[in-house]
């Protein structure tokens, strides 16, 4: 006989660290159908020997009310209907926070009247100690009609006491449940008693002390501001030497593969195809990973409610909510991760809103790019230009981001939104083994979905800009000849408006899929080697290329138009399979390259034509 | 009087949420129900959220335009609960 048990309750009742003592922080994603959210799951044994899998659901406050599909409430709710229906054995573990027992209780209540086989778990044992207060588990167990056990979830028993109660349940699963009906508040009255010191009382106003301060009205957003760009700083100076690092890997291994094979089509292919396009998702993960960390750092920590407290009517403003603050910020840092962020967004609508407007965000690969273009394009002009150029991209974004979001809402995602509710935790010290788990089930996550989309992309890059175009004459250079030139030179009426010539053409088709290989394409179409990692010899090809009246053929409003066309479109592969994995739809991913590519076009025409009304050359 | 107008620190109860059935059945679920209890702690500037905390020992972060939905009544003092949220 095969059991499941089912994890539920309320969000930062201490799932998650129940979760991880009882499996040990072993996790894989249930192949569960028809749910889009990952469920983690383990299999392990109880101690009568019956095989388990332990499925960890999203937070839920109530198996009743009417909630929006494809919310991680109604995605725990359908868990459980299923599991019901199924007449599987089954049985429901609810993780309650014991200094919020009248508010668990709800949900208690809820699950005993509709009949699931319920064993209560209350956590934060070490907290209630702490804080002078004590449950009486076998009044509360008589007057809710359902086992339940007080635990430590950070404790290394709290898997014994769960596990052993789980099986009793089980063995009672043919006894027809107690339909219990109680008054929470009532039985929290009575099972709580307080046995405080002064001491502990004094613990107890540490979140109330600590909110003073970091909420009050004026100092409060100061701080918030400066924890963000703290912890921001923080995840760069961590990441940027492992993405180095990761980098080197990288070349190394596809001088490997070119030494190995010698130079020809396959190990060009596997070189320069399927090894770059690893090393285009490889890069990414140490800050997905580091990224995951401050994220749980700042959930854990109860940080996170209070920053949506505090930017809750910016966002308004905007259709947004506080919600939906990380996933934008964390877009700064890189799309990937903040796209999975906004599952913390309940409302659907507004959730979709945030997927969308994220690839507007300036994220750390611009960054590169912008200094690369402007160092190609403008390095003629004073370094104030160039920095003032860098610092206007860099809010071009957020304002494009904010505005598209503001006109989404009226449009694309009009629709009655979910007023920001939000249940402020106290604040607790996050648990390191929990944030461990969750950074490493984010990379798999991101690897499984998104590396696969990346390597197809890889090598249909590889095949436009390495093949030559039938029936194309041959050139110079083997990529003049590709398929990749070829279209270039067709888009060009279309794009010549904006300046771009069939060269440039064919840099923004080498960056579709990655807008960091813009530069690199460029040299390889100018016969310019390593121009990504030294632009200078590339830079000064592009100043003297010359048309045939004389007359240069790229200038400060080129570069200007390209960097216009950066800030909007969304070159990246990776961004577009992240929001197909979000979504679980086509739609959107095309709907975002799109809008984003359409209103970059519009940009590049508007600045490369209102640049030359100005005088600019 | 409605939690978008109700004093900090002063003790309410709600009387009544105007909300759609649905809505008023979610936020019910979460905790904010007819009947229950509540104290505005601090509202957020430039007419932000308020934060309230509720007889049942919650906190809440609720939405300023959410709040003008939720009718209150003033508790006296002598139908205060003098004990702390369990």
């Amino acid at each position: 006989m095969s059991a499941t048990v089912a994890l539920v309750g309320r969000p930062n009742a201490g799932k998650s660290s129940l979760y991880n003592a009882i499996t040990g922080g072993h996790a894989r994603v249930g192949n569960y159908p028809g749910i889009t959210v990952d469920i983690l799951e383990c299999k392990l044994e109880l101690p009568s020997g019956t095989a388990a899998t332990i499925a960890d659901l999203p937070g839920l406050y109530s198996v009743e009310a009417t909630v929006d599909t494809g919310t991680d409430e109604c995605v725990a709710r359908g868990f459980i209907d299923r599991l019901r229906s199924e007449k599987r054995s089954f049985v429901v573990v609810q993780v309650v926070d014991p200094t919020r027992l009248a508010l668990g209780l709800r949900l208690t209540r809820e699950l005993t009247e509709v009949g699931v086989p319920l064993v209560v778990a209350l956590t934060h044992k070490d907290v209630l100690k702490s804080e002078g207060r004590a449950v009486d588990v076998a009044k509360l167990s008589d007057a809710i009609g359902c086992p339940v056990v007080l635990v430590n979830a950070r404790a290394r028993d709290a898997r014994a006491a769960v596990l052993a109660a789980v099986d009793d349940r089980l063995r009672k699963v043919l006894v027809a449940d107690e339909r219990a009906t109680f008054d929470p508040a009532d039985v929290a009255k009575g099972c709580v008693s307080d046995v405080a010191t002064a001491a502990e009382k004094r613990r107890r106003e540490f979140t109330k002390r600590a909110d003073a301060l970091l909420l009050h009205p004026v100092l409060g957003p100061f701080l918030f501001v400066g924890i963000m760009a703290a912890l921001f700083a923080a995840v760069f100076l961590v990441a940027e030497p492992a993405k180095n690092l990761m980098d080197k890997l990288i070349a190394l291994a596809r001088a490997g593969v070119t030494a190995g094979l010698g130079k020809g089509l396959i190990s060009s292919f596997i070189a320069d195809g399927l090894v770059a396009g690893a090393g285009t998702v490889l890069v990414f993960m140490p800050q997905i990973v580091i990224l995951t960390i401050a994220l749980e750092i700042l959930e854990a920590s109860g940080y996170l409610a209070r920053g949506a407290f505090l930017v809750d009517r910016l966002l308004r403003l905007l259709g947004l909510s506080g919600r939906s603050f990380l996933p934008l910020l964390m877009g700064h840092a890189c799309a990937i991760p903040a796209i999975s962020a906004t599952r913390i967004v309940r409302d659907p609508r507004e959730r979709l809103t945030t997927i969308l407007v994220i690839p507007l965000m300036t994220c750390s690969a611009r960054l590169p790019t912008y200094s690369l273009v402007l160092s190609t394009f403008l390095s003629h002009r004073s370094a104030f230009f160039r920095a003032l150029v860098f610092v206007g991209l860099y809010f071009a974004g957020m304002l494009a981001g904010l505005l598209a979001s503001w006109v989404l809402r009226r449009t694309a995602t009009k629709g009655k939104g979910l007023p920001l509710v939000l249940e402020m935790p106290g604040y607790r010290v996050p648990q390191a083994s929990v944030a461990a788990r969750k950074a490493w089930q984010s990379s798999k996550r991101f690897l499984r979905d998104v590396g696969t989309s990346i390597l197809v992309y890889a090598a249909i890059l590889w095949v436009l800009l390495s093949i030559k175009m039938p029936g194309a004459e041959g050139r110079e250079r083997p990529i003049e000849s590709s398929i990749a030139a070829t279209v270039g030179r067709i888009a060009e009426p279309v794009t010549r408006p904006a300046g771009f010539d069939w060269r440039i053409n064919v840099g923004l088709i080498g960056s579709f899929g990655a807008r960091e290989l813009m530069v690199g394409t460029m040299g390889v179409i100018n016969g310019v080697e390593n121009a990504s990692e030294a632009p200078a010899p590339l830079a000064e090809r592009l100043r003297d290329a010359k048309k045939p009246d004389g007359s240069p053929v790229y200038t400060t409003r080129t570069g200007l138009a390209l960097l216009a066309f950066f800030v909007l479109a969304c070159q990246c592969m990776s961004t577009v399979a992240a929001i197909w994995r979000e979504t679980k739809s086509w739609r959107w991913p095309a709907f975002v390259l799109a809008y984003t590519y359409v209103l970059g076009y519009a940009a590049a025409v508007i600045v490369y034509q209102v640049s030359r009304l100005l005088g600019v050359v | 009087m409605t939690l978008a107008d109700a004093a900090i620190g002063r003790p309410v109860r709600i009387r009544a949420v105007t909300l759609e059935r649905d809505d008023a059945a979610w936020l019910d679920a979460v905790g904010l129900s007819q009947g229950e209890e509540l104290v505005v702690l601090r509202r957020a500037i430039l007419g932000g959220p308020v934060h309230v905390r509720t007889s049942s020992g919650g906190e809440f972060c609720v939405a300023r335009e959410l709040a003008r939905h939720i009718e209150l009544t003033v508790v006296s003092e002598s139908e205060q609960d003098k004990g702390e949220p369990p």
